[in-house]
């Protein structure tokens, strides 16, 4: 059986074929390797890989499992499982203006009704001392914010609803909004 | 005070140096006060103390930097005493000064000094009568661009503008032309307003490619003020220090003793009590000058205490109590090396953006020469409000080739699943030729870890173990372990009756 593990962009394709009650045969290209393994708590795993063994620390995730080998960390999500997606970087531009991480609103710097243009500064968030600005991921015009300042939010909640559009479009009396 | 102990000791503080505050008291058979807000009413802290106090909402500004609440809880616990730990009211004068007023011993240097140290412009002017060496540059405040422009033609660029009443990097530019000089010190005053509440800027010679070695203080206020020894900080991201290590790999026997002398000498020109920490640039031709002091107990005081045996809590709750110092400068010795990583709740492959949330499971690395002082445990939340410090791992061995060894052994034992950690970074920064080297800059991270992204080497074990753990039974969730191949009597005498 194979298994298409990722982990960020990249894709690990893993054949597994078990081996006794315990055990497999794992297959990285034409490499192999023979695994067994042994659950010694919910979070732990004993592996003998090819003879030598090693713990393997596990936690289901939001977006996969959180895998720490020998002080490695490696997100890893299954590739076949439908709506799984990948840890977004900051760079990868969700279409919505959701935060990174838990954290407070700390500054709205727009208004419903306001034309935005993309990357302009919508939401100032802070989390552990750190400030984050959450900018339009495309032009239009904010419809709706959904927060307010000092409310806690976390990621996938959606803080400002923006209504796509080009920029100037609108009927507003909008200034230039250059940013 | 004489040689009556304290009683009972209100810990000012939060996480892992809350809890190492209180296993001193404990020791020293003193009762201990937490004070928690409402997002650490189960943090580790709070249930470490024999009585712990809430002290309000999750933002530190209404409970853990709100002086009123802490003096309140004082009073209403009988605690004789106030240990600030660092951060928040630690270096705080008018929380100290409160405490005198009201009866409560504050553990650290009296408030005029800390006043005094926390204006870096009259810490230099301290410093200078004192004896001790500062960077080039001005000792009075100046308002105006003539005056800048006049300054920086004798100290020469490029230069740094700093503001006077903080620190972090906050309010601080790096000039490299003339030209430049009048906007970059406009700027860096209103970043001083904003971070401190006070714009005054001055300008000292930069130094390049420099080491930042800081020497602890313990003074007794009863003529008695030594030393402990120094600790280089080099290697640090954004203003923040993320490895420790002692002895530094750049001082010779001698230049320690001069460094030390210069400690001695700038922590009686402050009229230091209590413990403390000077700071110093030492730059590429073995200069050192005073950079500041810092009037509080450092994070990485436990590698000091490492290598000298000393516990600095101790000596600082018996100084407070009036005890004379019974060491002398020639019985403080270190012994081989010890290192320091921090232990944060971020993940290095996003930029080290905080990571926080609850601890699914913890392991924490144990052994000869291993130290962890741990601010969580498994099941906790770490909470978004504050410094995401999770613990501190501490290494002590023979020589510092031993160190970094055992360093790297507890790293990789190390594990914390649940919130991201940056393990995977410090091991690698750890196996680099120029920290190998000692080649430990301020520079250091910017110039050879810039651009870090995790290595791939372990992924493949990785995704062999991602495939047993959707393999592996998971065990039941209650009742006893079923018995294994052998049955016990109870399942033998089977019609067994009286």
């Amino acid at each position: 059986m194979d298994w298409k593990l990722r982990n960020k962009e990249e894709t690990i394709v893993l054949g597994v074929e078990p081996a006794g009650d315990s055990g497999f045969i794992a297959t990285f290209g034409d490499r192999e390797a023979h695994v067994v393994f042994e659950r010694l708590s919910e979070h732990r795993l004993r592996l003998i890989v090819d003879g030598r063994q090693t713990s393997a620390f596990v936690v289901e995730t939001a977006e996969g499992k959180a895998v720490m080998v020998e002080g490695r960390t490696f997100f890893l999500a299954d590739d076949r499982a439908p709506q799984m997606r990948s840890r977004s970087g900051t760079k990868a531009g969700p279409r919505t203006v959701t935060p990174p991480m838990p954290a407070v609103v700390t500054q709205i710097l727009v208004a419903a009704g306001q034309t935005v243009e993309q990357g302009q500064a919508l939401v100032v968030v802070s989390a552990m001392k750190m400030d984050t600005t959450l900018t339009a991921p495309y032009d239009g015009v904010v419809t709706r914010i959904n927060v307010a300042e000092g409310e806690k939010v976390a990621p996938k909640q959606v803080l400002v609803d923006i209504e796509p559009g080009a920029a100037g479009a609108s009927e507003d009396g909008a200034d230039g909004q250059a940013s | 005070m004489g040689n009556r102990m304290f009683k009972k000791i209100l810990i000012a503080n939060r996480g892992e140096i809350a809890v190492r505050i209180m296993r001193t008291c404990q020791e020293m058979g003193i009762a201990t006060v937490a004070v928690c807000s409402d997002a650490d009413r189960l943090a580790l802290h709070t249930l470490e103390a024999d009585e712990a106090v809430p002290i309000g909402p999750a933002e530190p500004s209404k409970s853990y930097l709100d002086i009123d609440r802490i003096v309140d809880a004082a009073r209403q616990t009988g605690a004789e005493a106030v240990h600030p730990g660092y951060g928040f009211l630690a270096e705080n004068a008018d929380f100290a000064e409160r405490c005198e007023r009201e009866g409560i011993v504050f553990i650290g240097p009296p408030a005029q000094v800390i006043r005094n140290l926390g204006d870096k412009l009259t810490a230099r002017r301290i410093m200078q009568a004192g004896g001790v060496p500062i960077i080039p540059g001005m000792i009075d405040a100046a308002e105006n661009s003539t005056a800048w422009a006049a300054a920086a033609e004798r100290i020469g660029f490029p230069l740094l503008v700093k503001a006077s009443a903080g620190g972090g990097g906050k309010g601080m530019r790096i000039v490299e032309r003339p030209g430049d000089l009048a906007e970059a010190c406009r700027a860096a005053s209103r970043e001083a307003a904003a971070a401190f509440g006070n714009g005054t800027i001055y300008l000292e010679k930069f130094l390049p490619k420099s080491r930042h070695v800081e020497f602890q203080i313990l003074a007794d206020g009863q003529g008695r003020t030594l030393h402990l020894l120094e600790r280089e900080c080099s290697i640090q991201r954004r203003h923040q220090k993320i490895i420790e290590e002692t002895p530094s790999p750049a001082l010779s026997p001698e230049l320690r003793a001069e460094m030390g002398q210069a400690t001695v000498a700038a922590a009686r020109a402050a009229g230091y009590v209590n413990a403390g920490t000077v700071e110093f640039i030492l730059d590429p031709t073995g200069r050192f000058y005073f950079l500041e002091v810092n009037t509080r107990l450092q994070v990485e005081h436990p590698i000091t205490e490492m290598i000298t045996g000393l516990d600095l809590v101790r000596h600082q709750i018996e100084i407070a109590a009036g005890r004379p110092l019974s060491l002398i400068q020639d019985e403080v010795r270190g012994r081989g090396h010890a290192i320091e990583c921090r232990i944060y709740a971020e993940d290095p492959e996003q930029h080290f953006m905080p990571s926080p949330g609850r601890i699914a499971y913890m392991r924490e690395p144990a052994g000869p020469g291993v130290r962890n002082d741990c601010g969580v445990y498994a099941g906790c939340e770490v909470p978004v409000e504050y410094d995401p410090i999770l613990s501190k791992l501490v290494v002590h061995a023979e020589t510092r080739e031993l160190a970094i060894r055992r360093m790297v052994r507890a790293l990789t034992s190390y594990v914390v699943l649940g919130v991201r950690t940056p393990m995977d970074f410090l091991l690698d920064v750890l196996a680099s030729a120029p920290f190998q080297a000692g080649e430990t800059t301020t520079d250091f991270i910017a110039a050879h870890f810039a651009e870090w992204a995790p290595d791939r080497e372990r992924m493949e074990l990785a995704a062999m173990a991602y495939a047993a753990d959707a393999m592996a039974p998971r065990a039941r969730s209650a009742g006893p372990v079923a018995a294994a191949n052998h049955p016990g009597p109870w399942h033998t005498l089977n019609h067994w009756r009286l």
